[in-house]
C-alpha cells in the first residue's frame, strides 16, 4: 500500500500547501481500537472526502482533530502547528459541524447563533443573514427545541459558518436532511471551496463525495485503506467506465462473441440491456462492431467508474494493497 | 496555562440569562421569600418574628432545600450538555475547557446568590420593618453562610456533571452526597453511642461529657455545618432549650473554612478529570 501511495500520491506535494495532517494518529477506547496509526494530509483549497464504513473511526479522528477526543498517541496538525490542549486558538479558523449535533432546546437559533458569535469572538450583526443563508428565516425565533433533526442541522451549518473560517471539517453534514436542503447545503459547501475555503467532510453517501470531492481517504477498522483522487483509486482499481448497451434483440442472453471483440475486459447482461466494460478509448469501435454483427441498439450511453464501486471493491480486497 | 475571562463571563452569561428566562430565578426568590416570611410568622407565634428566630425556624428546611437546589442546577450541567451534543460546538469553538467550567461555576453560583440574596434580602427588610427591629449583621451572616451552602453544593453537582458519563448518573450522584449530608450526623451519634454514650446525656442537654471528636461534625456534613454556623452567627447556643457548650475550635471561621475546602476540592478534582474527558 505504502509504496503505491507514494507513486500516485500526496507525498509529492510540498507541505505548506497541508492544512490539516494528522500523523500516525491512534485513539484506543479501553480494548477498542477505534482509530489505528492514521496518517492523512487535507490540503489548502481541496474539497477532502474522508470515507468509510460505519464504526470506521471517522468520527473519532474528526472529534481528535477538534480536541474533543484525545489521542492515544500521535499528533494533529492545524495549518502547520500541532495542536494542543493549551492553545485553542486554531479552532477560529476551523467550522466545525459535529455528527450528533445538538442545541440549547430552550434558544432559538438567533439566540444560538449570537452565542456562538460571542464565542468565536464574532460580529453578531451576521446572524440574519447567516440564518437566510440556510433557509431558516421563517423558524428564526421559534425555540431549537422545536426543530426537526434536519433544521436543527441548518442551524449546526450556519454555526459552522460564524467568523468566516478557513477550514470546514464537517461530520456527515448532509445527513438527516433531505433532498431539498441537501441540496442547499451542497450547494454551500461548493460556495465556500469556490471563496477559497478548505473542506474536509465524511459521509456515507458516495454520489455526494464523488460530486464534490477532489480527493477521498477510505479508512476502515481506524485504519487508513487508500488516500488519493477517485480517478486515481478508480484507474489502480482497474473501474473502468462501461458502456451500457439496451437492445430488444438480447433478451437476457449475452451473445458469445461479445467478449471477443477487441478491447472488451468485462460483458454482463440483464433482460435487454447489457453493461460492458471495456478499454477507454475502444468504445466507439467496440459498439461499431456490435452493430456490424447485427445486434439493433435503440440506445447506449457510458457509465463511468462511480466511487461506490471503488469503496466496495477497496473494503473486499484491502489486503491486497 | 491562562485564562480568558471574556471567555469565562459569556459562559456564565449565558448560564445566567438561561435560568432567567425559564424564571428560574423568579421561582427561587419566591421560594425563598415565602419559606422565609412563613418560618417568621411560625417562630412568632402567628406574627412576624425577630430575625434570630425566624432564621432558627429557618435553618432546618434551607439546609436541605439549597443543596437540593443547587445539585438540580448543576448536576446535568456537563454530563447532560456531553449527552445531547450541545457540548462538543462548544469544546470546537476558541476556548478552553477550564473556561468552561468556570464559566458554568460562575453562572449558575450567580443565579444562586442572587436569588439567595434577594430572597432572603428582600424577606429580611419585611422583618425588619415589621417588628422595627433588626440584628442586620448576624442576619447578612446567615444570607453569606447560605450562599456558600449553595456554592459547596453546586460544586458538588458540577463535579459529578463534569467526570461522569451520564446526565442520570451524575443525578444519581448527587441524591447520594444529598443524602450523605443528612445521614453523617447520625453516623456520629451512632459512633457516640457505641463509643459508650447514651442518647440521655443528649436529651438531658448534658454535652459537657461529649467527646471532643463528636464536634468535628460539622466539618463532615456541610449541612449540619451551615446550621451550626448559623445558629453561632446570632451567638445562639442552646437547641430545643438545652445550651450547648462547643469546643473554642468548633466557630463561624473553622466552619466556613471547612466549607471552603468541601467546595475547592470538588471543583478541582473537576477541573483535572475534565479536562481529560472525551467528549
Amino acid at each position: 500500500m505504502k509504496e503505491w501511495l507514494r507513486n500516485y500520491g500526496w507525498m509529492k506535494m510540498s507541505d505548506s500547501s497541508v492544512v490539516v495532517e494528522t500523523r500516525n494518529l491512534t485513539k484506543k477506547f479501553r480494548d477498542v481500537l477505534a482509530v489505528d496509526d492514521l496518517t492523512m494530509k487535507v490540503r489548502k483549497g481541496e474539497i477532502y472526502g474522508f470515507l468509510g464504513p460505519n464504526g470506521a473511526g471517522k468520527s473519532t479522528t474528526i472529534k481528535m482533530i477538534m480536541g474533543l477526543v484525545r489521542p492515544t498517541s500521535g499528533h494533529v496538525l492545524v495549518n502547520g502547528k500541532t495542536t494542543n490542549d493549551h492553545d485553542v486558538e486554531y479552532r477560529r479558523d476551523i467550522g466545525f459541524l459535529p455528527e450528533r449535533i445538538s442545541f440549547y432546546d430552550n434558544l432559538t437559533p438567533v439566540q444560538t447563533l449570537n452565542f456562538f458569535c460571542e464565542l468565536r469572538g464574532a460580529d453578531k450583526s451576521i446572524v440574519p443573514s447567516l440564518i437566510k443563508d440556510v433557509g431558516l428565516e421563517n423558524a428564526a425565533n421559534r425555540k431549537v427545541g422545536t426543530f426537526s433533526k434536519g433544521m436543527v442541522q441548518l442551524v449546526g451549518v450556519a454555526q459552522a459558518m460564524i467568523g468566516d473560517p478557513s477550514i470546514f471539517i464537517l461530520d456527515e453534514p448532509t445527513g438527516g436532511l433531505d433532498a431539498r436542503w441537501v441540496k442547499v447545503v451542497r450547494d454551500k459547501l461548493k460556495a465556500l471551496n469556490e471563496k477559497g475555503s478548505t473542506i474536509m467532510f465524511s459521509s456515507h453517501i458516495l454520489s455526494e463525495v464523488q460530486m464534490l470531492c477532489d480527493r477521498v481517504a477510505v479508512i476502515d477498522n481506524g485504519a487508513m485503506v487508500v488516500e488519493d483522487t477517485i480517478e486515481n483509486i478508480s484507474e489502480h482499481l482497474h473501474i473502468r467506465p462501461r458502456l451500457w448497451i439496451q437492445s430488444s434483440d438480447l433478451k437476457g442472453n449475452l451473445p458469445g462473441w461479445i467478449r471477443n471483440l477487441d478491447g472488451v475486459e468485462d460483458a454482463s447482461v440483464k433482460d435487454d440491456t447489457m453493461l460492458i466494460t471495456c478499454d477507454p478509448s475502444l468504445k466507439l469501435s467496440v459498439l461499431n462492431a456490435i452493430q456490424e454483427k447485427g445486434l439493433k441498439v435503440q440506445d447506449f450511453k457510458t457509465i463511468d467508474p462511480s466511487l461506490e464501486e471503488a469503496f466496495v471493491k477497496l473494503l473486499r480486497n484491502k489486503e491486497d494493497y | 496555562m491562562s485564562l480568558n475571562p471574556k471567555s469565562i463571563y459569556i459562559i456564565a452569561k449565558k448560564e445566567f440569562s438561561d435560568n432567567a428566562r425559564s424564571r428560574w430565578i423568579i421561582s427561587l426568590i419566591l421560594i425563598f421569600l415565602v419559606l422565609t416570611i412563613v418560618s417568621s410568622i411560625m417562630a412568632g407565634s402567628g406574627k412576624i418574628g425577630n430575625m434570630e428566630d425566624t432564621v432558627g425556624a429557618l435553618l432546618s428546611i434551607a439546609s436541605m432545600l439549597v443543596p437540593v437546589i443547587s445539585i438540580m442546577l448543576g448536576y446535568a450541567t456537563i454530563s447532560g450538555e456531553v449527552e445531547s451534543g450541545a457540548l462538543s460546538i462548544v469544546l470546537a469553538s476558541p476556548i478552553k475547557r477550564l473556561e468552561v467550567l468556570l464559566g458554568k461555576l460562575l453562572g449558575l453560583g450567580s443565579v444562586m446568590c442572587f436569588s439567595i440574596l434577594v430572597g432572603f434580602g428582600v424577606s429580611g427588610l419585611i422583618i425588619a420593618v415589621t417588628t422595627g427591629h433588626a440584628q442586620w449583621g448576624s442576619y447578612l451572616l446567615f444570607v453569606l453562610l447560605t450562599m456558600l451552602l449553595g456554592l459547596l453544593y453546586l460544586s458538588l453537582a458540577i463535579c459529578f456533571s463534569a467526570i461522569l458519563k451520564r446526565r442520570v448518573v451524575s443525578l444519581a450522584a448527587g441524591v447520594m452526597i444529598f443524602f450523605m449530608g443528612m445521614i453523617v450526623g447520625m453516623v456520629f451519634m451512632g459512633a457516640y453511642m457505641a463509643t459508650g454514650g447514651s442518647l440521655n446525656d443528649f436529651g438531658g442537654g448534658d454535652t459537657s461529657s461529649f467527646p471532643d471528636w463528636f464536634w468535628v461534625e460539622p466539618f463532615f456534613g456541610p449541612q449540619d455545618g451551615y446550621g451550626t454556623a448559623a445558629m453561632l452567627a446570632f451567638g445562639q447556643t442552646d437547641v430545643l432549650g438545652f445550651e450547648f457548650v462547643l469546643p473554642p475550635w468548633l466557630n463561624i471561621f473553622t466552619i466556613t473554612l471547612a466549607q471552603l475546602i468541601w467546595t475547592a476540592v470538588p471543583l478541582a478534582l473537576a477541573c483535572i478529570l475534565f479536562l481529560k474527558r472525551d467528549i
